[in-house]
C-alpha cells in the first residue's frame, strides 16, 4: 500500500488524501473481500478444490454462467434495439418509455421476483392459464432467465444509447443517399461504432446476472442440481454453516467479477486514448 | 499504451469468455451427455434435514433401488425453513415429497388445495417420520447459569431464536416455552405466558430457519439458542459445537410430518416415490436418522445413539389438542396477540 503514493508523482502531496481513502476503503471493501478468500483457503488448497468440485458447486457455477451468457445475449439484442428506437425515432410517449425501460434499476429485486411469480407462477395472472397446459416458467431455468432479463435490462441500454446519440447523423445519411436501407445502414454504419458499447453493456449484464440474488431466490425454487444458481448455493451453504463450501464458490464468483471488470477497464481506457 | 491492431484488442477477453462458455455448457453438450436421465425424486425438506438426507438417506435409497430394480435414481432437493418450504410448494415448486417440521404446515398445504386434507395421516405413524426434543444451547461452561426456559427471561440474556413466520422450529419452540410453564406450576396458562414473555423480551435476533439461527449462534452471536436437540447433537458429533446443551425439565418433542404431493408425481414415477416413502420408515432409514441425532418414530431404536439426553417430563403437541388448536390458542392467541403486543407496546 505504501507504493501507491509513489505511483502518483505529479500530484505531489497526495499521500494524506490517498491514505485517507485507503483507510476508509480498507474496512469497507478490501477487508471483507479478503475475508472471503482467507476463509475459502482456510482448509488448505486441497479442501478448496474438493468443495469446489462437488457436483452441486459445479452445477451451480455452470448454471449461473449459462444464465449469464443467455441474459447477456438476449439483452444485447433487446437493449440495442430499444436504444436504437429511442435514439432514432421521435414519437409520443418517448419520454415515459425512456423512463420505463430504465425502471428495473430502481425496483428492488425482491419486488421483481414477487411480480414475476404473481404473473407467471401457478397462481399468477397468466400462469394460471398456462398451468393446465403443462407450461410452468417459474421454478425452472426459464424463470431465472426472465428474472435476470428484467433486472439487467437497463445496462445494455445505458451502454449503447449514449454512443448512438453521439454518432454523427451525417454518416448514416450518407449511407441512405447511396441507397442503403435502414438495416444496411445499421449493420454497416452504426453497428461498427457500437462495438465498444455493446462489449461494455454485455459484460456489465453478464456480471450482474452472475451475482443476481434477490429476484432469483424467489423464482428459482432453489432446487439443488436443477435451478440453484451460484449465489443461491452460497447463501444456502452459508446458512447451513458450511462456510468452506460457501466461500469456495464465493471466491470463484469474486475472481470472475474481478476479471470481467479488468477487461472492462482495459477496453474502455484504451478506447479513450 | 502500445498501439495494437484493433481486432487484437478484444482477443484475450473473447478467448476467455469462449472458454467460460465451453466450461459452463460442457455437461449439456450432445457428446458428453449421459444417454438417459435417470428418474428423479424431487424432495423438499425443512432446514435441519439437509445433512442426513444428502449424506445418508438419499445414498441409502439409491443403493436399495439399484439392488431391487437395477436402475439409477436421482434426487433433486431443496432445504429451508418449514414455512418457506410450505410457501414454495403452495406457489407451485415441483416438490413430490415434502418433509415438514410441523403438521400445521401440512394443514396449510391442504387448505391451499395442494394435497387432500389429512392425506398424510394415512402414511405410517400418521406421517411422522422422526422426532426431536427442544433444548437450549448455551455458551461453553454455561456462564449465565441457564438451565430451563424460565432462566431465559433473566435480564441481560441475549437469545437467538428462529422466526415463527418462516420456521417450523420457531413454532415448536413457542409451544415448548409456553408448555414448560403451563404444565409445571399450578398457575397453568398464566405461568406459560410468563415464560413466553420472559424469553421473547430477550430475543435479539430472528433467523429464517432453525439451521440459520444455529449458524448465527455458531458465529458467536447471542448467549442462548432455542433449537432442536438434533442440531446440537449432530454438531457435537462433528466437533463443531462450541456450546453446552441445557435440557429443560419439561419440553416438547417435535414431530416431523411427511407429505406426498401426488399432483407433482407422474404416473411413471408413482412406484418409485411410493417405495421411497415406505423406505423412510424402514429400519435402515430410521437407524440413519438416529445416527444423525433424530429420535426415531420407533423409540426402541433410540438406544443406538448414546448422545440423547434425558428429559424429565416430555410432552407432545397432542397434549394441547393437536396443532390446529395449539396454533390458534398458543401461537396466535397467546404469543402473537398477547406477548408480542405487550412487548411491542413497551
Amino acid at each position: 500500500m505504501s507504493a501507491v503514493p509513489a505511483a502518483a508523482p505529479p500530484k505531489a502531496r497526495a499521500t494524506v488524501p490517498v491514505g485517507i481513502v485507503l483507510l476508509v476503503l480498507l474496512p469497507l471493501i478490501l477487508m471483507p473481500l479478503a475475508a472471503v478468500f482467507v476463509f475459502a483457503f482456510r482448509g488448505g488448497a486441497a479442501d478448496f478444490v474438493k468443495v469446489l468440485t462437488s457436483r452441486e458447486a459445479q452445477f451451480a457455477l455452470r448454471f449461473s454462467l449459462l444464465i449469464a451468457f443467455a441474459t447477456a445475449a438476449v439483452n444485447a439484442v433487446l437493449g440495442t434495439y430499444t436504444a436504437y428506437v429511442l435514439s432514432r425515432y421521435r414519437f409520443r410517449g418517448e419520454r415515459p418509455l425512456g423512463i420505463l425501460v430504465n425502471l428495473p434499476v430502481a425496483i428492488p429485486t425482491v419486488v421483481v421476483g414477487t411480480s414475476l411469480l404473481l404473473l407467471w407462477g401457478p397462481i399468477g395472472l397468466l400462469g394460471r392459464f398456462l398451468e393446465p397446459l403443462g407450461i410452468q416458467p417459474m421454478f425452472a431455468p426459464l424463470g431465472v432467465l426472465l428474472a435476470h432479463l428484467f433486472v439487467t435490462f437497463p445496462y445494455m441500454l445505458g451502454a449503447v444509447k449514449p454512443v448512438l446519440d453521439e454518432i454523427e447523423g451525417t454518416y448514416e445519411e450518407a449511407a441512405y443517399t447511396i441507397g442503403a436501407n435502414r438495416w444496411q445502414a445499421f449493420r454497416w454504419v452504426i453497428l461498427p461504432a457500437l462495438r465498444g458499447g455493446l462489449f461494455t453493456g454485455a459484460l456489465l449484464t453478464f456480471a450482474h446476472s452472475l451475482g443476481e440474488f434477490g429476484a432469483t431466490v424467489l423464482v428459482s425454487g432453489n432446487l439443488r442440481l436443477k435451478t440453484q444458481t451460484a449465489p443461491l448455493y452460497i447463501f444456502a451453504q452459508f446458512e447451513a454453516g458450511n462456510v468452506a463450501a460457501a466461500n469456495a464458490v464465493a471466491a470463484v464468483l469474486a475472481a470472475l467479477s474481478f476479471l470481467i471488470f479488468f477487461f472492462l477497464l482495459r477496453y474502455t481506457t484504451r478506447k479513450g486514448r | 499504451m502500445e498501439p495494437r491492431h484493433p481486432r487484437r484488442r478484444g482477443l484475450v477477453p473473447a478467448i476467455f469468455l469462449a472458454a467460460l462458455l465451453g466450461y459452463a455448457a460442457w455437461p449439456w453438450l450432445p457428446f458428453t451427455r449421459a444417454e438417459t436421465t435417470p428418474p428423479t425424486i424431487v424432495f423438499y425438506g425443512f432446514s435441519i434435514l439437509a445433512d442426513v438426507c444428502q449424506e445418508a438417506i438419499f445414498p441409502a435409497f439409491q443403493k436399495l433401488w439399484a439392488a431391487e430394480r437395477g436402475g439409477r435414481v436421482e434426487f433433486a432437493s431443496s432445504f429451508g425453513g418449514s414455512g418457506t418450504v410450505t410457501n414454495q410448494v403452495i406457489m407451485g415448486v415441483p416438490a413430490q415429497v415434502a418433509l415438514l417440521s410441523l403438521e400445521s404446515d401440512a394443514d396449510r398445504l391442504a387448505d391451499a388445495g395442494v394435497v387432500p386434507h389429512d392425506s398424510w395421516k394415512r402414511l405410517p405413524n400418521a406421517g411422522v417420520v422422526n422426532l426431536t426434543p427442544f433444548v437450549i444451547l448455551v455458551r461453553p461452561g454455561n456462564p449465565l447459569g441457564i438451565r430451563d426456559f424460565e432462566d431465559l427471561g433473566k435480564p441481560g440474556v441475549r437469545i437467538v431464536h428462529p422466526d415463527p413466520m418462516t420456521s417450523g422450529g420457531a413454532s415448536w419452540a413457542i409451544v415448548a416455552e409456553y408448555g414448560s410453564g403451563a404444565r409445571g406450576a399450578p398457575g397453568g396458562e398464566a405461568a406459560g405466558e410468563k415464560v413466553l414473555a420472559g424469553v421473547w423480551r430477550n430475543v435479539v435476533a430472528q433467523a429464517a430457519s432453525a439451521r440459520a439461527a444455529r449458524t448465527q449462534f455458531e458465529n458467536g452471536f447471542g448467549d442462548a439458542l432455542v433449537t432442536y436437540e438434533q442440531e446440537a447433537i449432530y454438531d457435537r458429533s462433528r466437533g463443531r459445537l462450541a456450546a453446552d446443551i441445557a435440557y429443560p425439565q419439561r419440553t416438547i418433542l417435535s414431530e416431523h410430518t411427511l407429505v406426498v404431493i401426488d399432483r407433482n408425481v407422474r404416473p411413471a414415477e408413482r412406484a418409485l416415490v411410493a417405495r421411497f416413502v415406505e423406505f423412510l420408515w424402514s429400519d435402515e432409514a430410521q437407524r440413519l436418522f438416529v445416527q444423525y441425532g433424530f429420535r426415531s418414530a420407533r423409540p426402541e431404536l433410540d438406544a443406538a445413539n448414546p448422545a440423547f439426553g434425558t428429559i424429565a417430563s416430555p410432552f407432545r403437541i397432542a397434549d394441547f389438542g393437536g396443532w390446529q388448536r395449539a396454533r390458534r390458542d398458543i401461537v396466535d392467541g397467546i404469543w402473537k396477540d398477547r406477548v408480542m403486543k405487550e412487548l411491542g407496546a413497551r
